[in-house]
């Protein structure tokens, strides 16, 4: 909609010359305009979505680098609007953005194609570099969707169950877990353990697929089953 | 993981049909969890008996429409309410797939068993069989239908397409119901071409009961639906006299706190400090974190939430896992606290991160932020603060505490206590 000069950017990120394209959905429009506010100057906001028709509607014609979806949203929530999208668009984006912290419903998003989630409280820096992450096809994880992919992925499960590389995370994936769910930076994990930034993005990505395609048994019924902070 | 979680799955009260393991209709799965049997041993079971004038056949008819389906667990409110006013997505339970192989194999023996027993002059007459096996195949087929009707919501559609909407959602299943009328139209001809002869009249009323009876047993599920949602709107009716209440409640502690951050607008720090504890006990309501502080993970969380209330810092903490807190970690709790009001007091920044993992041999608790910072050598030693408090005590307890931090750099508290 709007399509202003930027002036600040990130450090070693694009400059205002590539400015993501960002569609907001979100049903209260106080939130949405708060969002535009805080972020508009680095992203350029260029549609709004406040239910599953208007934000389907608004992602396709504007054709943005990344939506920022809320979980919870008339019409059958921001599953919906992923499912609908990616009918027909397959290679938008998503990133869930939210207050619910039912897992079963960010797990949800999750696996019907977001490449992220985040809470509500996040800072505007942080979400301007989540969405910038995203944009690039990283994922982005907060602490407390790490704690639930460690907890869907412990070692709850019986060994006999786990036939498929798919159902486990590897040691790094799960050390990296570990250190987001700790509240570590991309930079600081990579530090952690002498690896690159771009190698924890990539252990990220991988655990994002695992979320996205692992059919396990216990990982649906974990989601079900629990409601954790 | 660790014992207290995997908690000894509780027997059910009654039985129930689970749909989520089922082959056909669940009853021999729900039957299998009901006596803690093992399911295969069951099936077997209903096919062996359904060689004796198909008993298990009949039996299991009766089980289908005896046994309610399984109901999932009840939501917390907040969830409830979303999927009522449609904000989420409900997927569909998931399904174990079934084991071809075994399956087939049941198939077979069943197959072979019929054969067998209709050869060996066992079984049913022929005039018998065929309107008993389109009949039980039609049966089946509507009542499966039955089963598996998903509430999608077909509102917000105007005008003609909202009597054409549904029939083009559902035709798959419509096919399928008219199918299973053919079966049971099937049955019921066969039938009556079998009969004796009669005189016209009896013969003509005789053929309209047993059309009649095939339609009741095919209408029968819904019937049964209908009978009991009657009785489950009487318990909702209770339940939700009592949840009134509680959202009355809850009104008056969130229109307190919003007068209480008006009359501190002038103070952010109070301001943001009420509005985190007010969103704490929200989302615990609606979303079900209710917290007895008998788990490691509720002490820690209550913790938190009790420097974030004292401090004015916001304390981000994830918790993976959980288990009973006994004594001997009740020292962990302290000493993770104790980390964290170090991190608010002296860090000098307002978020704080809070990481616990609950492990089979091991809790561990990482405290983080991204603050000042100190060189921990430099600590004085009648300091009480770091020394006495966390590592001293920890390490009295039998756990563990590491320090890391330098100037500038923030601070990182790793407690640990193995089992």
């Amino acid at each position: 909609m709007t399509d202003q000069p930027t002036e600040e950017t990130t450090p070693d990120r694009p400059g205002p010359a590539a400015a993501h394209r960002v569609v907001v959905v979100d049903d209260h429009a106080m939130f949405r305009s708060g969002v535009k506010h805080d972020i508009g100057g680095r992203v350029q906001v260029v549609g709004e979505g406040e239910d599953v028709p208007t934000a389907v509607a608004a992602v396709l014609r504007a054709q943005p680098d990344v939506v920022l979806l809320d979980v919870h949203l008339p019409g059958g929530g921001g599953v919906e609007v992923l499912k609908q999208v990616h009918a027909v668009e397959p290679e938008i984006k998503f990133l869930a953005l939210s207050v619910s912290d039912a897992a079963e419903d960010v797990i949800g998003v999750i696996r019907a194609g977001a490449r992220g989630y985040v809470t509500k409280s996040i800072s505007a820096d942080e979400l301007v570099d989540a969405i910038a992450r995203v944009a690039e096809g990283d994922a982005v994880f907060s602490p407390r969707l790490a704690g639930f992919v460690l907890d869907a992925f412990s070692g709850s499960i019986d060994i006999s169950a786990v036939d498929e590389e798919l159902d486990r995370l590897s040691q790094r994936e799960r050390e990296v877990m570990r250190l987001i769910a700790r509240g570590y930076a991309y930079k600081e994990i990579a530090r952690e353990l002498f690896i690159s930034i771009k190698t924890v993005e990539t252990h990220v990505s991988s655990v994002l697929r695992k979320l996205q395609l692992s059919n396990r048994h216990q990982l649906t019924r974990w989601a079900t089953d629990r409601r954790l902070v | 993981m660790s014992a207290p979680l995997v908690a000894p799955q509780p027997v059910p009260q009654r039985a129930d049909r689970q749909l989520g393991s089922a082959w056909l209709a669940g009853v021999c799965s729900g039957l299998a969890a009901h006596l803690n049997w093992p399911v295969l041993v069951l099936r077997i079971g209903f096919v062996l008996l359904s060689g004796s004038m198909g008993l298990g056949v009949l039996v299991y008819l009766m089980l289908w429409l005896a046994l309610p389906l399984a109901a999932g667990a009840p939501k917390a409110p907040g969830i409830e309410a979303a999927s009522r006013s449609g904000l989420r997505t409900v997927e569909a339970g998931y399904r174990v797939p079934a084991d071809l192989g075994a399956m087939s194999a049941v198939a077979l023996l069943g197959a072979g068993l019929l054969w067998f027993v209709q050869s060996a002059g066992l079984g049913l007459p022929t005039w018998a069989l065929w309107p008993a096996l389109t009949g039980t195949a039609g049966l089946m087929l509507i009542w499966w239908q039955a089963d598996h009707i998903p509430n999608r919501s077909m509102k917000g559609l105007g005008g003609w397409r909202r009597w054409i909407a549904p029939l083009m959602a559902h035709w798959s299943r419509i096919v399928r119901i008219l199918l299973g009328l053919v079966g049971l139209g099937t049955s019921v001809t066969l039938l009556v071409i079998a009969l004796p002869d009669l005189p016209d009249t009896s013969q003509a009323l005789l053929a309209l009961a047993i059309a009649v009876v095939a339609l009741l047993l095919a209408a029968a599920p819904w019937f049964i639906r209908a009978r009991r949602s009657l009785s489950t709107i009487r318990q909702e009716k209770l339940l939700a006299d009592a949840r009134a209440d509680m959202a009355a409640h809850l009104h008056d502690s969130v229109l307190q706190t919003l007068a209480l951050i008006q009359r501190q607008a002038s103070d952010p720090r109070a301001v943001s400090a009420l509005a985190r504890r007010q969103e704490r006990e929200l989302r615990g309501w609606l979303y079900g974190e209710t917290s007895d502080a008998a788990t490691v993970k509720a002490a820690l969380v209550g913790s938190a939430a009790e420097v974030e209330d004292d401090h004015g810092v916001d304390v981000d903490i994830v918790v993976v896992g959980d288990r009973e807190l006994g004594a001997e970690l009740r020292p962990l709790v302290q000493a993770a606290r104790e980390a964290m009001v170090n991190a608010a007091k002296h860090s000098g920044v307002s978020k704080v991160d809070v990481y616990a993992e609950v492990g089979d041999d091991a809790v561990e608790v990482f405290v983080r932020d991204r603050g000042a910072g100190f060189l921990p050598e430099l600590i004085p030693a009648d300091r009480m603060g770091v020394r006495g408090s966390i590592v001293e005590r920890l390490r009295r307890a039998g756990g563990n505490a590491t320090i890391r931090s330098a100037p500038g750099e923030g601070t990182e508290v790793r407690l640990e206590m193995k089992r």
